[in-house]
C-alpha cells in the first residue's frame, strides 16, 4: 500500500476535513450495466443518498470499476475536496482493492473508502421486486455513508522479518526445501526428529514411474545438505516450542543426545560387539540392529548413535563399554547430555511426513497372525538391497520365494473403518511392486485385487499398461476374507470377481496389504506448538485447497509434502519448492505490512484481567503481569475482532471496524420500519461469501434482510443484538464459518458461546428466542443463506408490535455500558 | 442375580434337555430364573423379514412383560438375543417409533419404556457370574478339542449387539465361550472361518442343501484343526450342526464325527452333573464315543 | 419404500462395489446366483421390480458379515430385510416363509408345542411351557396389519 510519507500527508488532510469541515462524503451509486439498474433504480438510489448528513456529491454511472469511472472518483476527491468516498456497486470481495487504490492515488487513506453491496446482496437477488430491492438499496447506502462518517485514516505497519528459516523434518520435502532456501542464500535450520534424515523415501526401494532406485536418488541430495554452507542439520531433534508471529519466531529445540562424538569415521567396528538387540525400525521390526547403529548404509550424518533404552548403561552406570573398546577413535561418550537450542527464525517449513496404516484392527485380513501377510512398506524393505534379506523376496514363514503374490490394494483407506480418504500413492506402489516382481522372479504368479486404479499421474498409465502387458492380473473386487493353510502358511483369498459376478478363492504363497497413509503421529505436537488447524484426517489444513495451497493460515508459516496430505514423491519435491518461494518472497521483502484492522487496547481502560488474551486464536494478546496491562502484538494480530466483545471496559478498539461504526450502521438501518427488517451480520470469509455466492446464482430470497459485513463472527458483540433489538429491529441472524472451519482457527466459537447466552437472557426476558438465529454458512451455500433468510422472513411477518415493544423495553439504551453511546466522538487511533 | 428367563421357541420344544442343563446350571451359579407367558421373540430370520413392524411389535411386548416385572431379559438363543436387543434399541432411539408401537401395546396393559436389558446367557455367565466362579465349581474337566461356534446373531451387526465395545475398525470380537471354558480347563482350539454363519437362517427360509453346504464348509474347517467336538450358544446352531453333520454324512459320503454340545451341557459335565440331567439322548450326533472314549 | 429404523438410502450411493460383502457371504457361497453387491446395485439402477420377484432373495441367512466388513457402513443386510418385507407385501414369499409366519399368527411360537414334548419335559422334571395369551398376540398382529399378509 502507500509509503509512510505519503500515508502521513493523508492522514493530515483527512483529520483536518474531519476537524474543520466534517465529513465531506462522495457517494457513487453503481448501474453495472443493468445488472445493478435492471432490478432497481439507481438514480433515485443516488438521488436519496444526496439527501444525507455529509453527503456532498452523489452521482450514478454505468461501470464505476472501469478507468472512466475511477478516474471521475479520482477528479472528485481533489475537486471537491472528498474526504470519505462511497461506491454502491458490487461485493466489495471484488473490488475493495481497485476503489481503494483510485482514492490513495488522489490522496485519500485507503481506509477512508467504504463499500455498500447492492450487487449481489440486492439487485441479484431480488429480482422481481424492484420497489423492495430500490428501497433496500437506500437502507444499504444509507448503512454505508454513517459508517464513512465514522471511519478514521489508517496507517499500515510494517514488520521486519527475520532472514532464516526452519523446516521441520529432513523427508525429502525437508530437504527439498531446505536446499532451494540454502541456494537461495538464507540460512536453514533443518530439525529432523530421527537419527538421519531421508524419510520415507529412503525406506523404499523403486519411485515409480521410472523405477529409479530411491536411495540412489535421494542420497546425492541428503549430502548436499549434510554439506551445504548455509543448512545447520539437527538430527534427533525435535521443536519443544514456538513462539512469536510471522518474520519473528523464537523457536526452542530439543537435540537429544547421540552418544558418539564428531569424531566418528563410521568405520562399524562398535557394532560387533554390542550384546544388545532390538527390532530394526527402519526395516519394520523385520530385522534387528543393536543398541549402537547407524538407522541406514546411507544415512546422513554419515555417523553412528546409541539407542539408550535398549544399551545396558541406560541408568547412568556404564555397566557395558564394548564398543567404546573396539571404537579406535574412542569417540563413544556415554555421558553425553541433550541440549536445548534456541533459534530466530523468520519463516517455518513444515514437512512432518507421514506414517502407515496398520491394518491389525481388520482382523478379517490376519495381519500379524499370518506371518505370510505382510504391508507394503515391510514389502519395500523385503526387496530393497540394502534390506533384511538383501533384496530378496522371500516369506516371512520359511524364507522360500513365493510362487504366487497377491495384492490387496485400499486397506486403509477409502474406508469409514480407519481412513476416508483416498491414499494416492498405493495404486501406484503396488503396481510399480508388481512389475518388479516381475522383473526378478519372472515365475511368481501376481495377483492385484482392487476396486479402482488411480493412475493420474504423468507417465502412470503408461506402468499400468506395462503391467497388464507383462502378466499382472488384475481382479475387481477386494476379497472378504484371508484364510491360513496351517501347513504351508500359504494363504487362501476369496472374494467375488465382480466383474464376471462370480466367486473367486485364490491361493497365493504371500499377501501384501497395500497400506494407506497416516500423518506421523507426534505430528499433534508440531499441531499444537505452531497453532495448525487440520482436518478431520489430521493432516495439516492449507489457507486455500486451491489458491495457497503451501501456506497455513498463519502467516510465515508453511507445508510441505505428506504433512499437508498423502501425495507421492513427485508432488512433495513440488510443494517443497513452492513452499521454499513462499518463504523466500517474506524474507527476500524483509518486511511486512500489516493491514490496518488489528486490534489496539487503551493502556489507561484495561485492568489486565486477561479475557481478551484468552479467546485469541494467535496468542497475539500479551498480559504483562506487573503492570496489569494487555497489548497487542501488532504483527500477530489477524484481526478476527474476537478479543473485543470480550472487554467489559470498553479499552479494546478493533480499528476500521470499531464499536461506534458498526452501532452507527444499525442506527441507519432502524431509523424507518425497523420492526419489518431482518439485521445480518456475516463474517468477510464464509457467510458474506456464501450470501455473494447466492448472488452470482441469482438465488431469489426476502428483501428486508440487511447485511452488516465483520471480519470474523467472532467479533459480533452482544451488545450488538441487543442494541438492534433495542431500536425496534424484527429479526437478528448471526452468520459466520462452519465450527472448525473458521478463517481465524477457532474464533467463531466464541460466537457461538455469545450467542447461546443472549438467548439464555431472551428466554429470561420473556422475549422469542426464534428472533436470533445463529447460522454457519460456508462461502459455497448460497442456498443455505436464502433459506436462513426465509426462514427469518416468518418471524418478521408473525411477530407482534408488543413483541416488538417487549424487545426495546428489555434492551433499552440505559443498559449500554458506560461511553458505549453510538454517538460518541471518534476515538484517538 | 434375577432374571427373565426368555428359553424361546426352539430349545424348549426340540431341546428340551439344553433347558433342563441351563436351568440346573443357572441354579449352581445363583441365578434366579423367572417364567413368564413370552411368545416367539419373533425370528430375526424369518419374521423380521416378512414384516418388520410385527416382529418389532411382538418383540416389544415380551420386552414389556419383563420390564413390568422390573427384571433383565436373560436368552439362551442367538436369535432371541439379536431381536430383543435391536428392538430394545430401535425404541429407546426413536421416540415417535416407540410411541406408536406402545399404542399397539396399550389395549393389552403393555408399554415399553426401555428400562431394562436384554443379556445372553454367555454375557450373563462371562460377566455377572465370572470366570472366577466358573472355574471354582469346576470339579472334571476334558481335554478334546473344542470348535466354538458363537454364531452371528449373538453379536452382529456390533453397533446393536455390543455398541460400547467396538473396535478401532468398529467391529466387535466375542470371546465369551473361550474364557468360560477356559475357566473350566477345557480345550477351545482357532480353526478357519470360526466366524462364518452355520447356514441355519438359509435352511429353514428356503433351501436346506444350499445351507448345509454352508455347515460342510465350517465343518471340513474344523476337521482340518482336528476338532472333536462343537460348543455352541444357540439352539438353531446346534440343529445345524448337529442334524446337518447327519445329513452331509448320509447324502454327500462325508465322515463328520464332531459332537455338538450347547454350552450350559459342557459347563454340567465340568461341575459334575449327572448325564441323564443333560438331554444327550436328544441329540443326533451321539456324543458317548466322545465322553467314554479319549478326552476324559 | 423403508422400513422405520432400517438401512439408509443415502448411505447405498456410497456403494463402490467393492464385494468385500459378497466375498464374505456364506449365502452368496452356497447358493450361485444370490449376491448381495449385485442386489444393491440392481436395487439402485434397476429399481425394487428387478429385485423382488426373483426368490432367491429369500437365502440371506441374516448373518449380518456383509454390514460387519462393509468399509462404507452400508446396512446390506437390511436393505436386504427391507427388500423381503417388500416382496413378501407384493406376495412373492417362499412357502416354508409363510408357513413360519403363519404358525406365529395361530400359536404365537414359531414351534409347535405338543403333548410328546410336554411329556419329555416332564420326564426331565421341566415345568409345562406357559400358554402364549392368544388373544393378545394375535390382536396385536392384527393392529400391525400381519394377519392380511399371511392369509
Amino acid at each position: 500500500m502507500a509509503k509512510k510519507g505519503k500515508a502521513d500527508r493523508q492522514d493530515k488532510v483527512a483529520r483536518r476535513a474531519t476537524a474543520e469541515n466534517g465529513p465531506r462524503i462522495g457517494v457513487y451509486v453503481c448501474h453495472c450495466g443493468l445488472n445493478i439498474d435492471g432490478s432497481l433504480d439507481c438514480e433515485e438510489v443516488a438521488k436519496y443518498a444526496s439527501s444525507l448528513e455529509g453527503v456532498v456529491l452523489a452521482k450514478d454511472s454505468m461501470y464505476t470499476c472501469s478507468d472512466a469511472g475511477q478516474e471521475q472518483i479520482k477528479s472528485d476527491i481533489r475537486e471537491h475536496n472528498l474526504n470519505r468516498v462511497v461506491v454502491a456497486s458490487c461485493t466489495p470481495r471484488l473490488h475493495e482493492p481497485t476503489f481503494r487504490a483510485a482514492c490513495v492515488e488522489a490522496g485519500l487513506n485507503a481506509y477512508l473508502f467504504e463499500m455498500a453491496n447492492i450487487r449481489e446482496h440486492c439487485s441479484w437477488v431480488h429480482l422481481h421486486d424492484r420497489q423492495g430491492a430500490t428501497e433496500k438499496a437506500k437502507d444499504l447506502v444509507k448503512m454505508s455513508v454513517a459508517r464513512a462518517r465514522l471511519l478514521q485514516p489508517q496507517v499500515e505497519t510494517e514488520v521486519p522479518i527475520t532472514p532464516r528459516a526452519l523446516v521441520v523434518g529432513g523427508g525429502v520435502a525437508g530437504i527439498q526445501a531446505a536446499l532451494d532456501l540454502a541456494d537461495a542464500g538464507y540460512k536453514v535450520y533443518l530439525v529432523e526428529k530421527e537419527a538421519s534424515i531421508g524419510g520415507r523415501m529412503a525406506q523404499i526401494d523403486k519411485t515409480f514411474p521410472t523405477m529409479d532406485c530411491s536411495i540412489c536418488i535421494l542420497a546425492p541430495k541428503m549430502s548436499e545438505v549434510g554439506r551445504h554452507p548455509n543448512i545447520e542439520l539437527m538430527t534427533l531433534s525435535e521443536v519443544e516450542s514456538v513462539d512469536g508471529y510471522i518474520g519473528n519466531f523464537h523457536v526452542r529445540v530439543k537435540k537429544k543426545p547421540r552418544y558418539v562424538t564428531d569424531d566418528c569415521t563410521y568405520c562399524g567396528d562398535c557394532i560387533k560387539d554390542c550384546p544388545q538387540h532390538m527390532p530394526n525400525e527402519f526395516d519394520c521390526g523385520l530385522s534387528t540392529r543393536r543398541a549402537i547403529y547407524s538407522p541406514f548404509a546411507q544415512a546422513v550424518p554419515a555417523t553412528y548413535l546409541i539407542d539408550m533404552d535398549s544399551c545396558m548403561n541406560k541408568h547412568g552406570i556404564v555397566a557395558c563399554d564394548r564398543c567404546y573398546q573396539a571404537c579406535q577413535h574412542k569417540c563413544i561418550d556415554f555421558s553425553q547430555q541433550e541440549e536445548i537450542l534456541d533459534l530466530d527464525v523468520g519463516t517455518i517449513i513444515v514437512c512432518t511426513g507421514s506414517d502407515v496404516y496398520d491394518p491389525t484392527p481388520l482382523t478379517e485380513l490376519g495381519y500379524r497372525r499370518f506371518p505370510n501377510v505382510i504391508t507394503s512398506l515391510e514389502f519395500e524393505r523385503l526387496i530393497n538391497a540394502g534390506g533384511p534379506t538383501g533384496g530378496n523376496l522371500i516369506r516371512p514363514s520359511d524364507k522360500t520365494v513365493p510362487k504366487s503374490v497377491g495384492f490387496l490394494q485400499c486397506i486403509g483407506s477409502r474406508s469409514k473403518r480407519s481412513n476416508p480418504y483416498c491414499s494416492n500413492i498405493c495404486c501406484m506402489n503396488t503396481i510399480k511392486d508388481a512389475l518388479l516382481i516381475r522383473e526378478h522372479w519372472p515365475d511368481t504368479k501376481i495377483y492385484v485385487f482392487y476396486m479402482d486404479i488411480r493412475a493420474f499421474g504423468k507417465g502412470f498409465e503408461d506402468l499400468l499398461m506395462r503391467a497388464r502387458r507383462e502378466g499382472v492380473v488384475f481382479i475387481r473386487g477386494i476379497p472378504g476374507e484371508i484364510l491360513q493353510d496351517d501347513n504351508s502358511y500359504s494363504l487362501k483369498l476369496i472374494g467375488e470377481n465382480t466383474l464376471l459376478s462370480k466367486l473367486y478363492e485364490y491361493e497365493v504363497d504371500m499377501v501384501i496389504l497395500s497400506v494407506g497413509i497416516e500423518p506421523r503421529k507426534d505430528s499433534a505436537v508440531v499441531k499444537r506448538l505452531l497453532s495448525l488447524p487440520s482436518m478431520a484426517d489430521g493432516f495439516f489444513m492449507e489457507a486455500h485447497p486451491k489458491l495457497r495451497p503451501v501456506d497455513t493460515p498463519t502467516g510465515g508459516i508453511f507445508l510441505a509434502g505428506c504433512a499437508e496430505g498423502p501425495k507421492d514423491i513427485k508432488d512433495s519435491v513440488t510443494q517443497a519448492s513452492a513452499a521454499a518461494s513462499r518463504a523466500n518472497i517474506l524474507m527476500a521483502k524483509g518486511k511486512v505490512t500489516v493491514e490496518a484492522i488489528t486490534a489496539r487496547i487503551d493502556p489507561e481502560r484495561c485492568t489486565g484481567c486477561g479475557l481478551c488474551a484468552r479467546v485469541c486464536p494467535y496468542g497475539a494478546i500479551l498480559v504483562d503481569e506487573e503492570t496489569k496491562v494487555a497489548t497487542v502484538v501488532e504483527a500477530a494480530c489477524t484481526g478476527c475482532g474476537a478479543c473485543c466483545p470480550e472487554c467489559n471496559f470498553g479499552a479494546i478498539t478493533m480499528r476500521h471496524f470499531e464499536d461506534h461504526q458498526i452501532l452507527a450502521q444499525i442506527d441507519a438501518l432502524a431509523e424507518s420500519d425497523a420492526g419489518g427488517k431482518i439485521l445480518a451480520f456475516c463474517c468477510n470469509w464464509c457467510s458474506y461469501a456464501g450470501a455473494d455466492f447466492s448472488g452470482v446464482s441469482r438465488i431469489q430470497y426476502p428483501a428486508e434482510v440487511r447485511i452488516v459485513r465483520t471480519m470474523c463472527s467472532g467479533r459480533v458483540d452482544p451488545k450488538f443484538v441487543e442494541y438492534a433489538f433495542a431500536k425496534g429491529i424484527a429479526a437478528v441472524l448471526v452468520s459466520g464459518c462452519h465450527i472448525g472451519d473458521c478463517h481465524y482457527i477457532n474464533a467463531n466459537s466464541q460466537t457461538e458461546k455469545r450467542v447461546q447466552r443472549l438467548w439464555r437472557k431472551m428466554a429470561r426476558l420473556g422475549l422469542n428466542k426464534e428472533r436470533l438465529r445463529l447460522a454457519w454458512i460456508s462461502a459455497a451455500e448460497g442456498m443455505r443463506f436464502s433459506q436462513e433468510i426465509s426462514a427469518l422472513k416468518e418471524i418478521v411477518e408473525k411477530i407482534t408490535p408488543e413483541e416488538i415493544e417487549k424487545g426495546i423495553e428489555a434492551f433499552a439504551p440505559k443498559r449500554l455500558p458506560k461511553g458505549e453511546h453510538p454517538d460518541e466522538a471518534t476515538r484517538p487511533v | 442375580m434375577r432374571y427373565a428367563f426368555f428359553p424361546g421357541c426352539m430349545m424348549p420344544v426340540k431341546y428340551p434337555g439344553h433347558e433342563s442343563a441351563t436351568r440346573i446350571i443357572a441354579e449352581m451359579l445363583g441365578i434366579e430364573l423367572v417364567d413368564m407367558p413370552f411368545s416367539c421373540c419373533s425370528a430375526p430370520t424369518l419374521l423380521r423379514l416378512v414384516h418388520y413392524e410385527s416382529w418389532l411389535a411382538l418383540a416389544a411386548r415380551n420386552l414389556a412383560l419383563a420390564e413390568q416385572e422390573g427384571l433383565n431379559i436373560l436368552t439362551v438363543c442367538n436369535g432371541c438375543a439379536n431381536t430383543l436387543k435391536e428392538a430394545a434399541l430401535v425404541l429407546r432411539n426413536d421416540p415417535a417409533l416407540k410411541k406408536k408401537v406402545n399404542e399397539v401395546l396399550k389395549p393389552w396393559g403393555k408399554e415399553f419404556t426401555g428400562e431394562i436389558e436384554v443379556k445372553h446367557l454367555l454375557d450373563v455367565l462371562r460377566d455377572d457370574v465370572g470366570v472366577e466362579a466358573i472355574r471354582s465349581k469346576t470339579e472334571k474337566t476334558f481335554s478334546f478339542r473344542i470348535g466354538i461356534h458363537y454364531g452371528c446373531h449373538l453379536f452382529r451387526p456390533p453397533r446393536i449387539m455390543y455398541p460400547d465395545r467396538l473396535s478401532p475398525s468398529k467391529h466387535f470380537l466375542p470371546t465369551q465361550m473361550d474364557e468360560i471354558l477356559d475357566a473350566t480347563g477345557m480345550n477351545p482350539v482357532q480353526y478357519n472361518r470360526r466366524l462364518l454363519c452355520c447356514g441355519s437362517g438359509l435352511g429353514t427360509k428356503v433351501d436346506l442343501d444350499a445351507a448345509n453346504q454352508i455347515t460342510r464348509e465350517k465343518l471340513s474347517h474344523m476337521a482340518d484343526k482336528d476338532v472333536q467336538a462343537i460348543c455352541v450358544g444357540c439352539p438353531s446352531c446346534f440343529e445345524q450342526f448337529d442334524r446337518g453333520q447327519v445329513i452331509l454324512n448320509r447324502k454327500e459320503n462325508c465322515d463328520y464325527k464332531m459332537p455338538v454340545f450347547y454350552i450350559t451341557q459342557l459347563l454340567g459335565l465340568a461341575f459334575g452333573v449327572p448325564e441323564e440331567k443333560l438331554g444327550f439322548d436328544q441329540h443326533r450326533t451321539k456324543v458317548t464315543a466322545l465322553l467314554d472314549g479319549g478326552g476324559r | 419404500m423403508k422400513r422405520p429404523g432400517l438401512f439408509n438410502e443415502e448411505l447405498l450411493y456410497e456403494c463402490y462395489q467393492c464385494a468385500r460383502c459378497t466375498g464374505s457371504c456364506p449365502a452368496a457361497f452356497a447358493v450361485d446366483g444370490f449376491n448381495p453387491r449385485n442386489i444393491l446395485l440392481t436395487y439402485l439402477r434397476l429399481g425394487i421390480e428387478a429385485v423382488i420377484t426373483d426368490e432367491k432373495l429369500w437365502c440371506c441367512t441374516t448373518c449380518h458379515v456383509c454390514e460387519d466388513r462393509c468399509p462404507q457402513l452400508i446396512d446390506v443386510a437390511d436393505l436386504l430385510c427391507s427388500l423381503m418385507n417388500e416382496a413378501a407385501m407384493q406376495g412373492h414369499i417362499p412357502e416354508k416363509v409363510r408357513a413360519s409366519a403363519e404358525m406365529i399368527l395361530r400359536t404365537g411360537r414359531a414351534l409347535l408345542v405338543s403333548r410328546r414334548v410336554d411329556s419329555i419335559r416332564e420326564k426331565l422334571g421341566l415345568k409345562p411351557l406357559p400358554e402364549v395369551p392368544m388373544e393378545e398376540v394375535e390382536g396385536i398382529l392384527d393392529q400391525t396389519g400381519m394377519a392380511v399378509l399371511i392369509g
